[in-house]
């Protein structure tokens, strides 16, 4: 059990009345794992119940040790989530998020700035976000994931709306921190490269369960 | 060209209402309205009899002057307005000029009308030397923007100041999570809280008015104005959930404990009260002491948690959600009224933190299906 990074039991997620998710039981070890899904199969859900933002019936562990539900905070600071289409209040500067990002989800920052300033967005981030282009909100949103020590990282759909350049930094990122101990679950239409990510496996949703292939 | 009007001067006002707001009421809602005229030709003597304060208060108008130059550049940016450049550029110098010039005095118009009259209260008080220079100022203040705006619609690119400014104070503030609704308040939905805050005040002020006429000054007359008041405020508190829905569901994957997100609600909810403290601390001058103004303020936020608490709740709805709020402020109106104000504070501040902390972690926007 040590070994295994996401222990889910009885995962059990509704919208109202709408059952979405039912995983009886789903164990990952460390590796990078590509979910893939049909539109509407629950990927996002399950990033999202994963996260934190959705609640949900039923367990989930981190590292054999951190409880979702007993241990919320802890929690959150082993597992990191970037979503597909990021939305933050139009105020707000990048460096408004990251501040917040660093101080509640700790770590070292020079690494992460260091990202900021490959990825282009340093230039940017005492703007207001509602000034960013799409590409640009979406590369910020995909370096607050890699804020602080995260033992799990969820990618959901990295790679949209980033120009090449960017798609390879951001495989270089996963790679490096995949290297020092983190575990990613990487959503995306388009297969990931294999020359640049060796993928541990495939995840599919078939009858609302996640399916280690 | 009314159209120009309506896209640089309608908005300005529009768009700064929260502003206004804030200035009006410290230009004329601290002060007892007896005290109004004295307040202000004390305020004029003493800028026209003081070079230093007079410094002072030219640089605020200045301030404002740079607020007004700021709205008409950032207006020109914006995409939807691209088309002035192809429409402003095929007018003769001499009308365009006049236009900005017109534009930009509607917009100054309340330092030049409050200037104005300072002037003349200083010609009319021998400050002569004061009065020219508040002229002369005013005067350059309508003239140089125009230098500005011929600039920008030349030179679409040019870098303004603004940005610039706004960039530099980015750079030098972090927004605390508690003040981010304040934000999409002030951005977003400046009118509603205008207007909120305008009935309050009123709300206020005639509470003080009545207890004025009969005399007869007492806590729990105090109190029913803030309760009124506090009624007001809940019709902020939809768009406040609808904000959190939307805005700040990645905060949840964030390490925050809920006693840190239950701590921001009382935190917003205090600072929303602090214009009515003002109006309370100011109004009460020689009637109240700090105890019942203090335990009015204090009703007046638990209130607001209170409400703002029940609607996590995913079901309840605007409607279902009024009809608690008034339920409840029924029974603590017989609360205070039967003297027993500090139990219903308790009692509310318990009410929250069991609703919150049940509530919160499980909360999801619930979708009404018809």
């Amino acid at each position: 059990m040590a070994d295994k990074v996401i222990a889910m039991q009885s995962v059990r997620k509704r919208y109202q009345e709408f059952p979405v998710l039912d995983i009886p039981a789903l164990e990952l070890s460390r590796g990078i794992y590509w979910l893939k899904g049909e539109n509407g199969a629950g990927k996002t859900t399950t990033m999202k119940v994963l996260a934190g933002l959705l609640p949900f019936q039923g367990e989930i562990l981190l590292n054999g040790a951190v409880n979702s539900r007993s241990q919320p905070v802890q929690y959150r600071r082993l597992i990191n989530y970037a979503e597909a289409e990021p939305l933050y209040p139009a105020y707000l500067t990048g460096k408004d998020l990251l501040e917040l990002y660093f101080r509640t989800k700790g770590g070292d920052r020079q690494p992460v700035l260091e990202m900021l300033a490959q990825m282009g967005v340093d230039n940017f981030v005492n703007n207001p976000v509602s000034s960013y282009s799409s590409g640009m909100l979406k590369k910020l949103s995909l370096l607050l994931a890699f804020v602080g020590n995260p033992s799990v990282i969820l990618l959901d759909e990295p790679l949209i709306t980033i120009d090449t350049k960017t798609v390879a930094q951001l495989y270089a990122f996963i790679r490096d921190s995949y290297a020092t101990g983190v575990t990613f679950i990487i959503t995306s239409h388009q297969p990931l490269d294999g020359a640049q990510l060796s993928v541990a496996g495939t995840l599919t949703i078939e009858n609302k369960n996640l399916i280690l292939n | 060209m009314s159209v120009l009007n309506r896209i640089f001067v309608r908005r300005f006002y529009v768009e700064n209402t929260g502003f206004f707001l804030v200035l009006f009421y410290f230009l004329f809602g601290v002060v007892n309205g007896a005290n109004l005229l004295y307040y202000h030709m004390g305020l004029m003597e003493g800028f026209l009899s003081n070079s230093g304060f007079l410094a002072l208060v030219l640089g605020l108008w200045l301030l404002y002057n740079l607020k007004c130059i700021g709205f008409i550049i950032k207006t020109l940016q914006l995409p939807q307005y691209s088309f002035l450049y192809d429409t402003l550029t095929c007018l003769s110098d001499s009308d365009r000029k006049a236009l900005w010039l017109r534009q930009h005095f509607r917009m100054y118009l309340p330092v030049i009308i409050y200037g104005g009259i300072a002037a003349v209260f200083g010609i009319y008080k021998h400050y002569y030397i004061p009065a020219a220079i508040i002229l002369l100022f005013n005067v350059a203040m309508c003239i140089w923007p125009m230098w500005v705006y011929e600039k920008k619609l030349w030179q679409p690119d040019v870098f303004f100041l603004s940005t610039w400014f706004s960039r530099w104070l980015n750079k030098l503030f972090v927004k605390p999570p508690v003040l981010y609704f304040y934000y999409e308040l002030f951005t977003a939905f400046p009118r509603k809280i205008f207007t909120t805050k305008l009935w309050s005040a009123a709300v206020l002020w005639l509470t003080f008015f009545l207890m004025g006429q009969s005399e007869f000054y007492d806590v729990r007359a105090l109190q029913l104005g803030m309760i009124v008041c506090v009624l007001l405020h809940t019709q902020l508190m939809i768009h406040h959930r609808a904000f959190d829905e939307i805005y700040l569901p990645f905060m949840l994957n964030l390490p925050i404990s809920t006693l840190r997100h239950y701590s921001r609600v009382p935190g917003i909810y205090a600072l929303m009260l602090i214009p009515e403290a003002i109006i309370l601390y100011f109004q009460s001058a020689g009637h109240f002491t700090l105890l019942p103004l203090l335990t009015s303020i204090i009703t007046g936020i638990s209130m607001l948690i209170l409400f703002r608490v029940l609607l996590y709740y995913p079901r309840m709805n605007a409607e279902v959600h009024l009809r608690w709020i008034l339920v409840i402020s029924f029974v603590l109106l017989f609360m205070i009224l039967g003297d027993v104000n500090w139990y219903a504070v308790g009692m509310m501040h318990v009410m929250s933190a069991m609703i919150f902390f049940r509530k919160f972690p499980e909360y999801e926007p619930w979708i009404e299906v018809e």
